[in-house]
């Protein structure tokens, strides 16, 4: 495959995307194409199946219909090469933390075919500047939330990957880090990488989205920009655009109930 | 990371991976990631001795297998003694295969139930047949240490005296004996994520960690007698029975080859021992899919395990907790005791060896007098030695897993908290003295006969006195708020005092038996003394917050 560099390549495509368990259908037909360098916004309500979509393009799930094209290419068990152009941080944060951070982000490296002693230097330097030198050598068990999250996110990142899905990737951060990896994410799309987001913080999906796509019973509900999704609902935030969109408008009569059994003594 | 040195005797068969289409170094990269962790974890035959200052780089695993190496002697004799082969091999091969696979479930579960394994490694440009190869290399390196730690002495041993072609046959049977335990031990997680949750399976795993324990501390009093029983000599023969023990099919060949005795049994046994392990791989490989699809379950909670509020508990809270403070307090200690599993690890162990110490006591006594003698003598009140696991229990009442949780008590407009001390220790005697003492109190009445009742009541309320004096232990501390890591295990003089206290109880006892109702009075005055002692705990000990 030959890598053409306009913007109109397309990273990643989905046909009539079908996925169930048992007989609970999470994903009912999703087609979408994704190019290069936009930096989606995946949202929907819980059991939406966004992450069920995630961890099919990542080969973590199988047992689906439709086609998964990832880099112009079908997926499946054998064709593993394309993980190698992805990066992935994972809704919970699943890591040895036995190790220490230089274990463990040395190891990631090399399984993404990396040099040990680039990763640890790259890996060392990436540290650096989330303000965690310190702790590099420490063991991952004993990091805070925050902490563990920037560990995360340079593990995706370690081997310059094309293509990033991030599950929720704020979480635990301050706001201060939050600016930084905004602008990151802002500064990686314009280099052409591709961003998959996902997150139920609706502020941050409504600033840094190129495009968003809502998720909702196993379809997509919305798709386009944030301005397209405004003038399409007449309403003024994602947030609201979310609640009308899943039919949720139900909201102040639920907080009033909780509220009312609260003063129940 | 350091360089193990098993990882360079598989480089030997790095060609062979590599021709069966394994990426070698990516696998070695695992396995050896693999191998740190587990150097950081301690192996559940330590757990009675707590935890040090976390030393680093100090390969637990290593250290646990001297045990093994040490257990393996009582070994020996079984090898040694002259006799039928297929009766001492079928008794060698049942020790080990107990203790091989009890090992692997304790200490290894979380390499056969790994989930975090899928989102790390799956998501890399890793192939499915490397990581498959990483965790069969890391199993069987583990397998190797263990039944080498656990099999060396007594084949070697074997080898001695028996020759050569022990030797062989010893390696050949272990070596499927391990194929068979690593499909067994996975197919009974199978059968159990296939019907029930995760949660179950982690409650099965704690009680096997349980088993191992008490067994670890068991295994040394046999261990001591292991050469007295040398000299027994049974007459055996191959019986169809014998089909459903997979030790006897291990065994056969030894009898078949070496014992110079053949009929269709040992033939029948000894291709089971060869058939068995290789189908079963099959089938483990058949069913490798569906395994790993339910062990997704053990990330899930499941949504209907809510637990029965038992009705005599609440009778009980009601019927021996004065405020109502204490009874909320008992209910939660309740809880608490019940769902936790390092808890149950901790504390399980020593209730076991509870109901064994009486009986170790007596034990001496039979072996110089007789059983007829003993149940005429007063070694009924070596049934106090029971509460020899009351300091180290009492002690554990301040610890938990989930010891963050104990911001509560400080933001809980409760006035004091000393109801929580004395809920927390009514609920260790109810739910796991008690169980305990009335197991034991049943078969010393069977034993002793229904006169000596009055002296067990006594001898309770003796254990209740007992517990409230060990609760110094628990002074200005908190139940269940402080790690199970900060556990060090001073566990020593606690015993020693505790057993010069039990001691003294003895003593008296056995004194008031000579005096006319003797026994009641005693109880009487024991009954104020803890009454006493309760309510003057409470003020004092607990009530230091």
């Amino acid at each position: 495959m030959t890598i053409i560099e306009t913007h109109d390549e397309i990273v990643l495509s989905l046909k009539d995307l079908k996925k169930s368990y048992g007989t609970k259908t999470v994903l009912q037909g999703i087609n979408l194409d994704v190019r290069r360098g936009q930096i989606i916004g995946y949202i929907g309500p819980n059991g939406a199946g966004k992450s069920t979509t995630i961890k099919i393009l990542l080969g973590l799930e199988g047992d689906y219909s439709g086609s998964v094209e990832v880099f112009g290419e079908e997926i499946s068990e054998e064709n593993i090469e394309y993980k190698g152009r992805i990066g992935y941080v994972p809704e919970i944060a699943e890591l040895y933390d036995n190790l220490t951070a230089k274990e463990y982000l040395t190891f990631v490296g090399e399984l993404y075919g990396m040099e040990f002693r680039k990763t640890d230097l790259k890996a060392k330097q990436l540290m650096g500047i989330f303000g965690l030198e310190e702790a590099y050598h420490s063991r991952i068990a004993s990091f805070s939330k925050g902490m563990r999250q920037k560990v995360l996110i340079i593990s995706s990142l370690l081997h310059n990957p094309d293509l990033l899905f991030l599950d929720e990737p704020l979480s635990g951060l301050d706001a201060n880090s939050v600016m930084v990896f905004k602008d990151i994410l802002a500064k990686l799309a314009s280099e052409g990488k591709t961003i998959f987001y996902s997150s139920h913080i609706m502020d941050v999906v409504e600033k840094i989205s190129s495009r968003i796509i809502l998720l909702h019973e196993g379809k997509i509900a919305a798709d386009g920009s944030f301005t397209e999704l405004k003038e399409r609902n007449k309403e003024g935030s994602l947030e609201q655009i979310f609640n009308q969109i899943t039919g949720f408008n139900e909201s102040q009569k639920i907080a009033e109930q909780f509220v009312s059994i609260v003063q129940e003594v | 990371m350091k360089d193990f040195r098993s990882l360079k005797v598989i480089d030997l068969f790095r060609g062979l991976f590599e021709r069966a289409g394994v990426e070698y170094p990516i696998m070695r990269r695992i396995v050896e990631v693999k191998l740190t962790m587990d150097g950081r974890r301690t192996p559940t035959i330590f757990n009675q001795q707590g935890r040090k200052k976390e030393k680093p780089e100090e390969n637990g695993f290593m250290k646990s297998l001297m045990m093994y190496v040490i257990l393996s002697v009582m070994l020996v004799p079984i090898v040694l003694f002259e006799g039928n082969l297929l009766f001492q091999m079928s008794l060698f091969f049942g020790i080990v295969m107990f203790i091989v696979m009890t090992s692997m479930i304790s200490d290894f579960s979380n390499v056969l139930l790994d989930v975090k394994d899928k989102g790390i490694l799956l998501t890399k440009p890793v192939g499915k047949k490397t990581i498959s190869a990483a965790k069969m290399v890391h199993i069987s390196i583990y397998l190797f240490f263990l039944t080498a730690a656990v099999a060396l002495v007594p084949i070697g041993a074997g080898t001695a005296r028996h020759g050569l072609l022990f030797l062989l046959l010893s390696l050949l049977c272990l070596i499927l004996m391990d194929l068979f335990i690593v499909v067994l031990t996975a197919m009974i997680y199978y059968v159990i994520l296939r019907f029930f949750d995760g949660e179950k399976l982690k409650d099965v795993i704690n009680y096997v960690q349980i088993v191992l324990s008490i067994m670890i501390v068991a295994g040394y009093q046999v261990l001591v007698r292991a050469f007295s029983f040398t000299a027994m000599e049974i007459s055996y023969q191959a019986e169809w029975w014998q089909f459903l023990l997979p030790p006897f099919w291990f065994a056969a060949p030894f009898q078949l080859l070496m014992g110079g005795e053949k009929n269709v049994y040992l033939l029948a046994f000894t291709a089971l021992a060869v058939i068995i392990p290789l189908v079963s791989i099959f089938i483990y490989i058949r069913v490798t899919p569906a395994f790993e699809r339910n062990l997704q379950k053990l990330n899930s909670t499941g949504g209907e395990s809510r637990r029965k509020e038992r009705i005599w508990k609440q009778w009980m809270a009601g019927a021996i907790c004065r405020s109502k403070e204490e009874r909320f307090f008992f209910r939660f200690a309740d809880q608490m005791m019940r769902n936790e599993r390092e808890f149950r690890l901790k504390v399980y162990p020593s209730l076991g060896m509870a109901i064994i110490f009486p009986f170790v006591f007596m034990l001496n006594d039979i072996q110089i007098n007789s059983y007829a003698h003993l149940i005429t003598t007063k070694w009924y009140l070596s049934i106090y030695t029971a509460g020899m696991m009351i300091p180290n229990a009492v002690a554990m009442l301040r610890y938990s897993g989930k010891y963050k949780g104990a911001w509560i008590y400080q933001t809980a407009p409760v006035k004091s908290l000393a109801p929580l001390y004395s809920a927390a220790l009514k609920v260790f005697i109810v739910n796991l003295f008690l169980p305990v003492y009335l197991v034991l109190s049943i078969i010393f009445l069977i034993m002793f006969g229904i006169k000596i009742f009055p002296d067990l009541v006594a001898a309770f309320v003796a254990s209740v006195l007992f517990t409230a004096i060990c609760s110094n232990f628990l002074k200005g501390r908190l139940p269940f708020s402080e790690s199970f890591a900060d556990a060090n295990a001073s566990g020593g003089v606690k015993m020693i005092a505790a057993f010069l206290l039990i001691a003294v109880f003895i003593g008296i006892h056995y004194a008031v038996t000579f005096v006319p109702f003797g026994v009641l009075l005693y109880f009487l005055v024991l009954l104020g003394v803890t009454a006493f002692a309760w309510r003057y705990a409470f003020r004092t000990i607990w009530d230091a917050h």
